[in-house]
């Protein structure tokens, strides 16, 4: 609408100068041609005007042209700069308006060139002149010769044709109109429309949108932005040019770049190190085997039954790829998992931590330690060569004799017997009529004693070994005078009692809980007892030749398993489930709490230099304990997959040895150096096996002899065997 | 009570250990300021991996990168155009959010896009470096090469088509220089191996079959591969190219290769004439759509072939006899290796033909590998099935109706096992409608393994009567006398004959084998019996004295083991428990070999 708007200022405009124009040309032209030319003039004009596009305007010309006056020459004026169409139509009619052929020379007279070109001003100028004017190449045009007014005259009445002649001033010449011409004119002094197709009377189409508005045309004030240039569109524009100029716009095609090229040049430059972290390939997926293949041996084709076993396996466990046959290539489907494994892969390569792992073959051999052979650790026990027969029922402890001639057993039969050892003669045997838990021999060869444990009573029994001289001795020992009775009774509270035992020629010692073990202090005076049910008198130190008992004066923290005196010093190690605690008897406090790690200590052994302990646990597992090195072990060795019931070391030579309930006895070597920077060397020598298991037991007890390497073991089938290297 | 830390460290007071060496993968991406996503697609490009710390101290479900390789994605400068492709993609999102699809479109034609050439450098600094790697990338390229375009999994056909032309390209190179060494027909599809600059490079191609795609499968994950691998094989493809003076990319008008067969036969044309000429595009210009169509099949399996005879197209050409010049060339090459010689002779003077039904692709690739010369069953074939100089011809169909009697016909086994041997098999196993020999995979070293199956021995004593330049043993020799494959040749023979010859044959084989057994179980029984008078005085010996061997034996190894550390003891287990399943596997395949044997006497 903005277009049309200007269009029609423009026009209002051309409006003014016409009319400015016009009224000269009415006074020029008084004569009746010139009256002629202005209404030919006038009727073309509305002709064109309503020739022309059907703007709202239209309407009104239209009205005007009915009216049928030719005096409103201001409207005319607008439609004739406004085209030029209908002017071509009546090809002559522009020569014979020459008042306007100043304005109309730009746009209308294209096809015709004006003669004359002086333009619109007045012709009285040339009436001296003798040219009218000057042609397009700027020539004068001659004036014609004036004809007498009289010739002219006659020449007309004359000539028939002079009524349709007339005279151009401008281009000074006279114009004959044809018929169609003539015809127009005709019609137009009737007053219609020139073209005899024109219908004025066609219905009215109403263009205009009646919203809201009473009058199709407003009287409102031009708007501004009429007038003035749009920001919106310079913006636009401004925009385009900006990203033109940063090169957002390209207009020309980027250039291809060869998408490949030679990456690596020379291997030997591009050996510049990365600085980064190493790189660790991944490994390369495994290589199939023959079960892949498509026609596989026939051995490789698990049967159907081995298929359906496979659907009872744990996922984990379920072999991946069931070999398949095909008989030929033709037969082979589509792998299902194919995009599977590769995402599989894939996942893996991202995904899995790598490390770098040297995967050399090792040889197992090369695994094991390094240990002195065994040859040249001899002597040590390898071989069962005694066997000593006469319980019935286990074996449940044995002891050796300090001399070494002699070996105590005590059995869950209710027996304790003595055997000699190299003729395996039972000498002598005690019943008891319960349940013989231990036995230990008094350390000193001069006193032959036995200290037995039966349920809650330790008996001592003179063995009946030995000379007179130290037969009387033993015999005064064993004897607990009368007065003791009442240091007894008073006792009693606590719980222990020293009687003489007639029956067994010996003294019992009642206690008030069951009593496990009896261990002898090296002098051979004092003795130790434990009673795992005991609470915090659990563990009993007597003195024999004073028939005196004492208590252990610590607190155990745990139930105490058994309890060992020092082989020189007077220190006293205390083991409970876990751990071992080692007290100085004379100082009366605690040196040093040993932690086995283990579930279940079982026994407890120390060696004869008492630096060095060994426990052993109902989980297999044996300690060795390093006493100046740490209170953890030194090495734990996993050697039974039963408990261990005992551990022991041999008093002369470097040999040590458990026991289990899994019918064996390991041997060890454990050489303790006397440099303290040296760690002690422990081999493991032999497996000792003979023993059948019984009641779910095996060996219960092993006992090394103290002279030779001879070991001697108790099983719960009741034999005892000597083992010896 | 308040939680106490596990492992109290002082506010102020720096990380030491694995904790300051090592971080958790959320704690990486939140360093990087990235997504889980990014930080996926960014550690696949850069080949970066977790690593396992010494000590957890995060506890066992968490994956651990190293300080150093987090550091390493931060400075990627990839990590910046990955925000800036992403701000710019929420431009466009924007644009069209707000129906400014001007803005859209023009903002489209200018995507930041990526290279990833750096970075491929980066991984691999030297070409020997990829080479090594390549197993997986050529798997998933001919993977992807196989699949079908899915709009849904984002698989479009540009990737398709291009991954197929990478490995057309490989495949080509491989075939031309004689690089291939093994071939293995597995279910899972064709294992091949090739040796390229010292490097033994396996990879897996499908079947040639409608692949499925599982739902279960994060292919996002799997693009992002393979984007990565696809500019590695280009590279790769660049400079083995190169190595043989050969342009790459190979230039090929894409209507050409549509019409991929035909050019086939233009271009051998042109080589046997004078290799003057350039390729001449008119000739395919004038196909029509539903020609293109027809044929787009037949371009998967000719293109390999395709790029042969361009490779061979593409030498220098102003010298008449390019091709010539370059064998010649080749056979001077005295760097050639042993095998690279052996591999080029194995099917050389043979002139094969393949049936329609043989798996052509796999085919055309492995046949001139090892210099044999092929023709197909199909338009554009270089010569037709009635050439009478064709020496095998490959058929795998249960029965073949018109036989010439110049030529031998195989099933495509056949093939495979003879590349594997290296030597040319009797054909009479592989005859038309009987089923094959075992197949083997040639990844296995039998010796190694502990268990030779007994195909793979006949192939080995093939292999070492063919070294010896000697006639096969004297036992095979018999066989053929007898062969029906012998017989096939020599004239007209019907199947049923064939068939009764064959059915003689295995009679006479299963008496042999029965009387071999025969004296077999009597030689052993002799010796049990032998054997068993020892063991028995042995045990009353042992009983006696000592106790017997195994048992000292077993008790010296578990007290060696006794002194042994945690660790050590750890992986003698290991090994042992390992040797015990080989041989329990091995035991089972003998027994299962035993039943088999039995059921069939």
């Amino acid at each position: 609408m903005g277009a049309s708007k200007k269009e029609s200022v423009e026009v209002d405009k051309k409006k003014k100068n016409s009319k400015k124009n016009q009224p000269p040309k009415k006074e020029k032209h008084d004569t009746e041609e010139s009256v002629l030319a202005q209404k030919l003039e006038d009727t073309a004009t509305d002709y064109k005007e309503l020739s022309a596009d059907d703007d709202s305007e239209d309407y009104k010309s239209v009205g005007e042209s009915e009216a049928g006056d030719g005096e409103s020459s201001g409207d005319e004026g607008i439609h004739n700069t406004g085209s030029s169409e209908g002017l071509a139509i009546d090809g002559h009619s522009e020569d014979s308006e020459p008042d306007q052929g100043a304005e109309e020379s730009d746009s209308s007279e294209d096809e015709v060139a004006p003669r004359n070109t002086v333009g619109d001003v007045p012709l009285e100028w040339y009436r001296d002149e003798k040219h009218i004017g000057y042609d397009i190449a700027g020539k004068k045009i001659k004036k014609k010769e004036r004809q007498d007014k009289l010739d002219s005259f006659l020449a007309n009445i004359d000539d028939s044709k002079n009524w349709r002649k007339i005279y151009d001033d401008y281009n000074d010449e006279e114009v004959e109109l044809t018929k169609e011409e003539t015809k127009l004119v005709r019609r137009m002094l009737k007053g219609k429309a020139p073209h005899a197709d024109f219908d004025p009377y066609v219905p009215y189409v109403d263009w205009f949108k009646w919203e809201d508005a009473k009058h199709p045309l407003s009287n409102a004030p031009e708007p501004k932005s009429r007038f003035i240039p749009s920001k919106w569109e310079a913006k636009k524009v401004l925009g385009l040019v900006r990203a033109i100029r940063k090169g957002y716009i390209k207009f020309d095609k980027p250039k291809e770049e060869p998408r490949f090229y030679m990456l690596w040049g020379d291997d030997a430059s591009s050996s510049e190190k990365t600085g980064h972290l190493s790189y660790i390939p991944a490994p390369k997926p495994n290589l199939p085997g023959h079960e892949e293949s498509y026609n596989p041996s026939l051995e490789y084709i698990p049967t159907q039954e081995e298929i359906n076993s496979y659907q009872l396996m744990d996922e984990e466990d379920r072999p991946k790829f069931i070999p398949k046959r095909f008989t030929s290539l033709r037969s082979i489907p589509a792998y299902e998992n194919a995009v599977k494994d590769s995402f599989e892969r894939c996942l893996d390569l991202y995904l899995c931590p790598r490390i770098r792992k040297k995967r050399i073959n090792i040889d197992p051999e090369s695994l094991k330690p390094k240990l002195p052979s065994r040859k040249d650790l001899r002597p040590y026990p390898a071989t069962c060569y005694l066997e000593y027969r006469g319980h019935t029922d286990a074996v449940m402890s044995i002891s050796t004799e300090a001399s070494g001639q002699w070996i105590a057993s005590g059995s869950s039969d209710g027996t304790v017997r003595l055997w000699e050892v190299e003729t395996c003669r039972c000498i002598k045997v005690w019943e008891f009529g319960e349940i013989v838990q231990y036995v230990a021999w008094n350390p000193l060869p001069e006193l032959p004693i036995l200290a037995v444990t039966v349920g809650q009573d330790v008996f001592l029994l003179n063995s009946g070994l030995g000379n007179e001289e130290i037969q009387r001795k033993v015999k005064e020992l064993l004897q607990v005078e009368t007065p003791t009775a009442p240091v007894d009774s008073g006792n009693k509270v606590s719980g222990w009692s020293w009687l003489q035992d007639d029956e067994h020629e010996g003294i019992r010692l009642r206690h008030f809980k069951a009593v496990y073990s009896v261990e002898w202090h090296r002098k051979g005076d004092y003795f130790s007892t434990v009673m795992p049910a005991g609470d915090s008198k659990a563990i009993l130190i007597h003195q024999l030749s004073k028939k005196f008992t004492q208590r252990h004066p610590f607190k155990l923290h745990g139930l105490p398993v058994s309890a060992v005196f020092h082989p020189t010093r007077s220190i006293f190690f205390v083991s409970t489930k876990k751990n071992v605690r080692v007290y100085d008897l004379l100082k009366q406090k605690l040196i040093k709490k040993l932690e086995t790690g283990l579930r279940e200590v079982s026994s407890i052994s120390i060696h004869p230099a008492g630096d060095n302990v060994i426990v052993g646990s109902r989980d297999g597992k044996l300690c060795w304990f390093d006493m100046d090195l740490s209170s953890k072990p030194y090495k734990v060795l996993k050697c039974h997959p039963k408990d261990i019931t005992n551990v022991a070391f041999h008093r002369s030579y470097p040999l040590f040895a458990s026991c289990s309930d899994d019918c064996t006895a390991y041997v060890f070597h454990g050489t303790v150096y006397s440099d303290l920077n040296q760690n002690p060397l422990i081999v493991p020598l032999e497996i000792l096996r003979g023993h059948a298991i019984s009641n779910g037991r095996g060996v219960l007890d092993c006992k090394f002899h103290p002279r030779q390497p001879w070991l001697f073991t108790a099983g719960a089938d009741s034999l005892i065997k000597l083992y010896c290297h | 009570m308040v939680a106490r830390k596990k492992h109290y460290r002082p506010p102020g007071k720096k990380k030491e250990g694995n904790a300051a060496r090592y971080v958790t993968r959320s704690q990486a991406i939140k360093q990087l300021q990235v997504t889980l996503g990014f930080f996926r697609r960014l550690s696949i490009l850069k080949g970066i991996f977790p690593r396992e710390p010494k000590k957890k101290f995060k506890g066992n479900n968490h994956t651990y990168y190293h300080v150093k390789d987090v550091a390493f994605l931060q400075h990627e400068p990839l990590l910046d155009k990955f925000r800036d492709i992403r701000a710019y993609q929420k431009k466009i999102k924007k644009a069209e959010a707000k129906k400014n699809a001007d803005l859209a479109t023009l903002l489209r034609t200018r995507e930041p896009t990526y290279k990833l050439d750096r970075l491929v450098r980066e991984r691999y600094p030297k070409f020997v470096d990829a080479l090594r790697d390549l197993d997986d990338c050529l798997t998933m390229v001919h993977l992807f090469a196989a699949l079908p375009a899915v709009e849904r999994a984002k698989i479009d056909v540009e990737l398709i088509h291009n991954c197929r032309r990478l490995s057309h390209e490989w495949q080509a190179y491989v075939s031309r220089t004689y690089k291939l060494r093994k071939v293995f027909i597995s279910v899972k599809g064709i294992y091949y191996q090739a040796e390229i600059e010292g490097q033994k490079i396996t990879w897996l191609t499908p079947h040639a079959m409608q692949q499925v795609l599982p739902d279960d499968v994060n292919f996002s994950v799997m693009l992002t591969f393979l984007e990565f691998y696809e500019t590695l094989l280009g590279f790769v493809n660049f400079r083995l190219y190169h190595s043989i003076n050969v342009k790459y990319p190979p230039i090929l008008d894409p209507q050409l290769e549509a019409l991929a067969s035909d050019l086939y036969a233009l271009s051998r044309y042109i080589v046997s004439n004078s290799r003057t000429s350039t390729l001449e595009p008119e000739a395919a210009s004038s196909s029509t759509s539903q020609q293109l169509e027809a044929q787009e099949k037949e371009m998967q399996a000719d293109e390999s072939e395709l790029r042969l005879a361009q490779l061979q197209h593409q030498l220098p050409s102003n010298e008449p006899g390019a091709l010539m010049h370059l064998m010649e060339n080749a056979e001077c090459e005295h760097e050639d290796d042993q095998d690279t010689k052996e591999c080029r002779r194995l099917f050389k003077n043979m002139k094969f033909f393949l049936g329609r039904e043989v798996p052509r692709e796999s085919m055309l690739f492995v046949i001139p590998a090892f210099g044999g010369v092929v023709s197909w069953d199909g338009e554009a074939a270089p010569y037709k099935e009635s050439d009478q100089s064709i020496t095998h011809q490959i058929v795998d169909r249960p029965t073949q109706g018109h036989k010439y009697l110049s030529r031998e016909y195989v099933q495509p086994q056949w093939i495979y096992d003879c590349i594997n041997a290296r030597i040319i098999l009797p054909t009479e196993a592989y005859m038309v409608g009987r089923i094959p020999p075992p197949h083997l995979s040639p990844f296995v070293d039998n010796d190694a393994e502990g268990y030779i199956p007994d195909y793979a021995e006949t192939i080995k004593r093939l292999q070492a009567a063919a070294k010896n330049e000697v006639l096969p043993m004297p036992g095979v020799g018999k066989e053929d006398l007898d062969d029906p494959q012998n017989l096939l040749v020599e004239g007209y023979i019907s199947r049923a004959e064939a068939n009764e010859a064959v059915k003689t044959k295995k009679k006479m084989a299963t008496l042999e084998k029965q009387y071999h057994e025969e004296l077999q179980r009597e030689l052993q029984g002799a010796v049990m019996k032998k054997s068993k008078q020892g063991s028995e005085e042995d045990a009353k010996a042992s009983e006696e004295s000592v106790p017997d061997p195994k048992q000292i034996a077993e008790d010296i190894d578990t007290m060696s083991k006794l002194g042994m550390s945690r660790k050590k003891r750890g992986l003698l287990e290991a090994i042992e428990k390992r040797k015990e399943r080989n041989t329990a596997r091995i035991s089972k395949l003998k027994e299962r070999k035993k039943k088999l044997k039995s059921s069939e006497n």
